[in-house]
């Protein structure tokens, strides 16, 4: 009992103590403060490559089609057209149901200008991995959910961002294509300078 | 370098840089000219062959990454030298051809439709058939003509496919 008291009491000092030693400085709330500030300008850059034309152009909602946007068709930001000849990948996503992705897109890239990219994969992304016009915000949640990310882990995000096949082509996208910003390298170490921050999202846009 | 390819049932070997396009291959190393050559880009689909059954633009498609499949050109669609396809027949009960230039790639296209889907509806075939540009205009006919051929009984027992069984050699 005596010695539970003591316990006690000088837990109590020590918290005391604490507590009075932070108050003064908010060391802490500008340390917390700086560190979301850093994982959101992690994430900001990867939202620079996820909502890019080599990325968003086939990560599009369930209409199925994939589009034609960027510097690389002429197009300024915010325009953009269908794919064309009226090409879609259908529900399966890999153009099964009409003509397949696989018809024109081989497996690596057609050398000739305008002649089409390839990969040894080549598919629209998943619809409930849509990014195509989706806010910072609205990508950012969808990453976080794994039912929306494949089922993975945000580790497991960035090792797909550095090793899938598909998604490397957006930092070789062949002649006359714009590539991906920064490097895959880059992407999965801000992906994890952003988790390891505690993973926050961006406020909502209006 | 030597490379072995399979063509309408028949293997090859060719001496050619593993990264040539398989059109250059089979017009002028095996002498198969009825595949033509449009836009080499893959945009208008008159190079159309099929590999392993799938509709594929031959003038993008690298020699190299073949080995193990099955090519079928316009020369194999008919089932023999005395009868033709059932959509080669509609062709030319619709007098689809007017140029003529892009058919054997719509027939390619077409034919790869009706093996993976006997019944197409309108907009299945206008879908499957987009990525084959005919300068002549001719869609409407090769829509009719499509869909005359699935739904005769002959199109429905007789597409045509190779199977790696019946392989011939010409070694």
């Amino acid at each position: 009992m005596k010695l539970h008291t003591i316990i006690t009491a000088f837990l109590t000092l020590a918290l005391t103590a604490a507590s009075l030693a932070k108050a003064p400085s908010d060391v802490d709330a500008t340390s917390s403060s700086a560190s979301e500030a850093e994982a959101l300008a992690a994430w900001q850059k990867v939202y620079e490559v996820f909502s890019h034309p080599r990325c968003a152009n086939c990560h599009v909602p369930e209409d199925n089609i994939p589009r034609w946007s960027g510097p690389s068709y002429g197009l300024t930001q915010g325009e953009w057209l269908n794919h064309g000849i009226n090409i879609t990948g259908g529900e399966s996503r890999i153009g099964a149901e009409s003509i397949p992705c696989m018809a024109c897109h081989q497996s690596t890239n057609a050398e000739l200008p305008h002649a089409p990219p390839g990969a040894p994969t080549w598919r629209l992304a998943p619809v409930e991995m849509v990014w195509w016009k989706k806010s910072s915000q609205e990508i950012c949640q969808q990453i976080k959910d794994p039912k929306r990310n494949g089922g993975r882990s945000l580790q497991e995000v960035a090792d797909h961002i550095g090793h899938d096949a598909l998604v490397q082509w957006g930092w070789a996208p062949g002649p006359g294509r714009e590539p991906a910003p920064y490097s895959s390298e880059e992407v999965v170490n801000f992906l994890e300078s952003w988790r390891v921050a505690g993973a926050p999202c961006p406020a909502p846009t209006e | 370098m030597k490379k072995k390819l399979s063509v309408n049932g028949v293997q090859h070997t060719v001496d050619v840089d593993p990264s040539t396009p398989l059109l250059w291959v089979l017009r002028e190393q095996l002498a198969l000219t009825g595949t033509k050559f449009g836009c080499g880009i893959a945009q208008c689909g008159a190079c159309t062959v099929m590999i392993d059954g799938v509709p594929i633009r031959s003038c993008v498609l690298p020699l190299a990454s073949l080995e193990g499949r099955q090519v079928m050109t316009i020369e194999g669609l008919a089932p023999s030298d005395e009868k033709l396809h059932p959509l080669q027949q509609a062709w030319i009960e619709h007098q689809v051809p007017q140029c003529g230039y892009c058919q054997s790639g719509q027939l390619m296209s077409a034919a790869a439709l009706l093996a993976r889907n006997p019944e197409p509806t309108d907009a299945e075939i206008d879908g499957a058939m987009q990525g084959n540009i005919c300068r002549c205009g001719m869609y409407g006919r090769i829509r009719k003509a499509i869909k005359s051929a699935a739904t005769s009984r002959i199109a429905q027992s007789e597409l045509h496919t190779f199977d790696k069984t019946d392989e011939a050699s010409d070694e």
